[in-house]
């Protein structure tokens, strides 16, 4: 059994490097409800989703050789669905990150007590926040990337994404206590 | 991170609440992937067409330029070669027609020797042109070249003796008057 969290589904993937569909299948059966997620996070739009996803998973097998387990496959995969829902974004010139002076901005402990630890509340409240805000919140805290990877992902530097982040998450706690 | 924060993390599996649609999904993909038959795209960088197009390119005048350079050499040898054997037919030639001019033009010797003298000529002449025939038709025959030469040699060893001939009975004559 393999001990390294690298080579997971190692086998699914060899197999999948040699043009196996039963095993690029077998891969897309476990991924494809998470990417699918991440995308949806992203664009919001069902039909989007889909496309992304599809061309992600397309272009993850075509180019399945070049992956050479310095990172999980999940977290490979998920980095192209992640950077294709970026340029769907920009395709659709839809703004990732608001330009209001967040250059400026100090970042800011937010003092305001969260009126419910509902997570049900919380992820209602995540749906209906401006664009760039949901995209830079679910990329910390629901898929797990840091600022650098962010700054990366987004084309920012980092401390925009901080100050972005914040910004973000004031704006997210307004509107749960709100609802 | 704070208690917010943490919340959310500890709690992001709820928002997986979507389900993609496999089957739909999965048959794009897949026609998708079927669409492009397997190729092995060697010079998928434009870098390695341009390296590929370069390395044909010098392939190419390489080849050209041997090939140019071989017919030349080889044209030029034979012309070599061809110059000295010309070289050598004029010399002999001239020689003959010269010998064969004085024999001629002796008036010492007699209508019938010169007759004698002229149709073994002739005889050699003809040999010597099915001899440049030949060798027309296979330069590098050494027989055929040796032959040449040897029939140049008897000619002017024919007309050196018909020469000594001349001297000897001119001596003779000579000797005789001062005998007389």
């Amino acid at each position: 059994m393999e001990t390294n969290i690298l080579y997971t589904h190692k086998d699914l993937v060899e197999k999948s490097k040699s043009g196996n569909r039963n095993s690029q299948y077998q891969l897309y059966e476990l991924y494809v409800d998470a990417m699918y997620n991440i995308s949806m996070r992203m664009l919001g739009i069902k039909e989007d989703a889909e496309d992304v996803v599809q061309e992600s998973f397309i272009e993850a097998f075509k180019n399945i050789k070049s992956f050479r387990y310095e990172s999980t496959f999940g977290s490979w995969l998920k980095r192209i669905v992640i950077n294709k829902s970026i340029n769907h974004l920009k395709l659709k010139k839809i703004p990732i990150t608001p330009l209001d002076q967040h250059e400026y901005h100090i970042s800011e402990e937010v003092n305001d007590p969260v009126v419910s630890n509902d997570i049900n509340k919380i992820k209602d409240g995540i749906k209906i926040l401006p664009n760039g805000y949901r995209q830079i919140i679910s990329l910390y805290l629901i898929e797990g990337y840091d600022h650098i990877e962010i700054a990366e992902i987004l084309g920012i530097t980092t401390s925009t994404s901080k100050s972005q982040y914040h910004r973000a998450k004031k704006k997210l706690i307004e509107i749960v206590n709100t609802l | 991170m704070d208690d917010f924060e943490k919340y959310i993390v500890e709690n992001k599996d709820v928002f997986d609440e979507h389900k993609a649609d496999r089957s739909k999904m999965w048959n794009n993909i897949e026609s998708s992937l079927d669409k492009d038959p397997k190729t092995i795209r060697l010079w998928r960088s434009p870098l390695l067409k341009l390296a590929a197009s370069i390395l044909i390119l010098i392939g190419t005048y390489t080849t050209i330029n041997l090939f140019i350079t071989a017919t030349f050499n080889h044209n030029s040898k034979n012309n070599i070669v061809h110059q000295e054997l010309r070289d050598i037919d004029t010399y002999y030639k001239d020689l003959v027609s010269f010998q064969i001019q004085l024999v001629k033009n002796n008036p010492k010797l007699q209508p019938e020797d010169k007759e004698e003298f002229l149709s073994f000529m002739d005889e050699l002449d003809e040999e010597y042109n099915t001899l440049k025939l030949e060798m027309a038709k296979n330069l590098n025959n050494e027989f055929i070249l040796e032959a040449i030469v040897n029939n140049y040699k008897k000619r002017i060893e024919l007309i050196e003796n018909l020469l000594k001939q001349i001297n000897d009975s001119k001596k003779s004559n000579d000797n005789e008057s001062y005998i007389l």
